[in-house]
């Protein structure tokens, strides 16, 4: 492993780590800054169910409209993000316990979902150039955002195996990229992450304190004798 | 405010400022004209300035979040019935909508957008044509409905930002004139169509006359300004005006209930302009009107007739923009009525009830509100032949005449474009009757069936249990059949409602 490699997984990535959680507590400072609202009226459900439904509303494509009749671009959302996690798990996992990889069906796992999740991203990239909505709202972060996860995702298939002796420049690519995201992701649309919960949240205070999440809260008395649901007789 | 070139395909209407009316309220010196109270446009001010002002003041952690978090995954496009009825129109997206208020924010209060406007499309308005390009796009081409927020999967609440954006502007004058006119009216005379008091009463006791004549009993009343009651009910100025056995419809069910109920002098009025134009202000003063009409009569409930945004002013949003303190219960009268149905203390007849009837629900309700299963329980119990309408319940779409749009008619024709998904969800039920909770949603729909040819009438849910309620012998002599047939149900004939639909704002 050349003394560069070396840097970039370890002091670099920890900069870059240090940087990141710097500017995210300035932002986390920022939002708190906006004045909270205060709730005046009783309430009519639950705001702890609703804040619970709205949080697990990612892990629900039943739970909305947009996802139920897209269960394809839904499942791409998954793949995307589970890509996410496993090429964040790698840059933890090839300085610091190099070993699991080490396990071919490991690596092999972890290539296939970067993998996948790299090519959700080409989709995504053509579904923004192609699609005249997208098109209309993206802006230059929007692209180069995706432009940069497509290819820190390729990176990360070619970094997963571990080989720092034949293919040093996979790894000095892949962490050079991570270093870079580091940086750049608190300034751009990538950390809608750190804003999930905040919008979350407060939606599923305010409906749940309204009793309008969860959904599906039935009335208390069934229908009388004599009527059937649709209110047809029987 | 000049007009400006369009350019691309926009279904954005490209309407002028118009201020023929600010100016007259200026030239009579109507009281309202006072800070904190109804705004006027002045050209000659900084308008760009107080509105960045504004943002910067009146932003709070809800809004700051749904600014930031937006992904542009374009996932809330067909949730909305804008889009859906124009979809080679990109303009016409939750999204893109959003994104001009968004844009603005960015530009003023967000690092990158402050750094590199451009990298993030950041960008301040310039002038007032901007402004006015803005009004276009949060008044005239979103309702408002709350539809792509439940559809976000951030959790971006986009008619949020849309009625926030539809405040500042309002606080520059820079709004369609009807909504500047049904302001002024409510900040006049405490109800948005300027009923006057003696109006008020005489139609009060045109009813009671009129329901003593059909009971044939002098004992039913509709008592004012009653202490003491348990309920106080508020009511919506249009059926005053145009609706008045709405009105007549509760009385008979409060007497047969046995219930002890009052109508306020002051503080009837359950709607409130405010939650259309933004204005919070507004929305406290009109709120507080009913809150301190139940205090002052000691009223041990808030009952709210049969109004989406009546209902959402005054169960949930009033009482925080007036900064009022919740102490009596307050519910829509379909509640009500379940409870007396529960509890026996009125009697229905499904039979009286044979047409198909389907049930829409308001926007305001549904899914800014927690009513879904109430009025399809006492409809269950009035109607023969129930049939649901698909979507429905929170995924119900807009009447399309929701946010205040029927008041403002420079939108109208976009309006009824896009009211073709309602007019198709309307025709798929196959029935005859259309029932909603809300007076908005009555005067919008009763648009969609007139443009669209639909064989069908709007009813409210106190309609069809009026029209099913069993008078008990014993309070009226002889056990009385109330009207016969749906036909009659409706108040008034449906050509004087579509006459005064552009007024409307239930």
């Amino acid at each position: 492993m050349s003394k560069l490699l070396r840097v970039l997984e370890n002091e670099v990535q920890i900069a870059a780590l240090l940087f990141m959680a710097v500017v995210y507590a300035f932002r986390l400072v920022w939002i708190f800054k906006f004045k909270p609202l205060r709730e005046r009226t009783s309430p009519a459900g639950s705001p702890t169910a609703g804040i619970s439904y709205s949080m697990l509303n990612v892990a629900m494509p039943w739970a909305m409209e947009s996802t139920r009749k897209k269960p394809g671009f839904y499942a791409q959302f998954v793949i995307f993000h589970l890509g996410v996690a496993a090429a964040i798990a790698a840059t933890f996992i090839i300085p610091y316990a190099p070993g699991l990889f080490k396990v071919k069906a490991v690596g092999r796992l972890f290539q296939v979902i970067i993998g996948a999740a790299c090519l959700v991203g080409v989709l995504r990239f053509v579904r923004r150039l192609t699609n005249p909505v997208l098109r209309l709202i993206s802006t230059a972060d929007d692209y180069l955002s995706l432009a940069l996860m497509i290819l820190f995702f390729a990176a990360g298939v070619l970094a997963v195996p571990n080989n720092s002796k034949t293919a040093e420049w996979t790894l000095i690519l892949f962490f050079g990229l991570t270093a870079f995201f580091l940086i750049y992701v608190p300034f751009s649309k990538i950390c809608h992450y750190l804003y999930y919960p905040f919008t979350r949240y407060f939606l599923g205070r305010t409906l749940g304190h309204r009793g309008a999440l969860p959904p599906g809260r039935k009335s208390e008395s069934p229908c009388p004798p004599g009527i059937r649901e649709g209110g047809k007789p029987q | 405010v000049k007009r400006r070139r369009r350019s691309g395909v926009s279904g954005i209407v490209d309407a002028p400022l118009e201020t023929k009316s600010q100016q007259k309220a200026r030239l009579d010196r109507i009281p309202s004209l006072v800070p904190d109270r109804l705004q006027t446009y002045d050209a000659s001010a900084d308008n760009v300035g107080r509105f960045l002002r504004l943002l910067g003041q009146r932003i709070n952690r809800h809004l700051a979040v749904s600014m930031t978090a937006c992904v542009h995954c374009g996932m809330c496009a067909e949730s909305c019935h804008y889009f859906l009825a124009r979809p080679d129109d990109p303009t016409m997206t939750p999204v893109y909508k959003a994104d001009q208020i968004r844009r603005i924010f960015k530009k003023h209060l967000d690092w990158t957008g402050r750094v590199v406007p451009w990298w993030v499309h950041a960008r301040a308005p310039q002038d007032d044509e901007d402004l006015n390009r803005l009004k276009n796009i949060v008044f005239g081409a979103c309702s408002a409905c709350r539809r792509c927020t439940l559809n976000c999967p951030m959790g971006v609440d986009t008619a949020l930002l849309v009625r926030f954006t539809r405040g500042l502007l309002t606080e520059l004058g820079i709004v369609p004139e009807g909504v500047f006119n049904v302001s002024r009216d409510q900040w006049e005379t405490g109800n948005q169509m300027a009923v006057t008091e003696e109006d008020f009463l005489e139609t009060l006791q045109w009813m009671k006359d009129e329901l003593q004549a059909e009971l044939a009993t002098s004992e039913v009343d509709i008592p004012v300004d009653k202490v003491g009651c348990t309920i106080l009910y508020t009511i919506n100025p249009r059926e005053v005006k145009f609706d008045p056995r709405s009105i007549a419809n509760a009385a008979k069910v409060f007497f047969v209930a046995g219930e002890k109920w009052t109508l306020p002098k002051w503080g009837w009025d359950q709607t409130n302009f405010g939650l259309f134009s933004g204005d919070d202000n507004l929305g406290a003063y009109v709120a507080r009107n009913v809150y301190e009409a139940a205090e002052r009569l000691r009223a041990v409930r808030i009952v709210i007739s049969e109004c989406g945004h009546g209902y959402r002013s005054t169960r949930w949003e009033g009482y925080n923009w007036a900064d009022y303190e919740q102490k009596i219960p307050t519910e829509s009268v379909v509640v009500t009525l379940k409870r007396y149905l529960q509890e026996g203390r009125i009697k229905v007849d499904p039979s009286r009830n044979t047409v198909p009837v389907t049930f829409h629900d308001s926007c305001n309700i549904a899914r800014s509100g927690d009513l879904v299963e109430e009025p399809r329980w006492v409809l269950q119990r009035v109607v023969q032949d129930f049939r649901e309408m698909h979507p429905n319940r929170r995924e119900n779409f807009c009447c399309t005449g929701g946010g205040g749009l029927l008041s403002m008619a420079e939108y109208r024709p976009l309006r009824l474009e896009v009211a073709k998904i309602k007019a198709e969800q309307l025709k798929a039920t196959g029935a005859k009757l259309v029932c909603t909770m809300c007076h908005n949603c009555i005067d919008g729909l009763t648009d969609v069936i007139k443009h669209y040819n639909l064989d069908m009438r709007v009813v409210q849910v106190l309609d069809l249990v009026s029209n099913a309620l069993v008078i008990p012998e014993i309070l009226s002599g002889t056990e009385k059949r109330p009207r016969q047939e749906a036909a009659e149900m409706n108040g008034p004939p449906l050509d004087s409602r579509e006459k005064h639909a552009t007024k409307v704002g239930g």
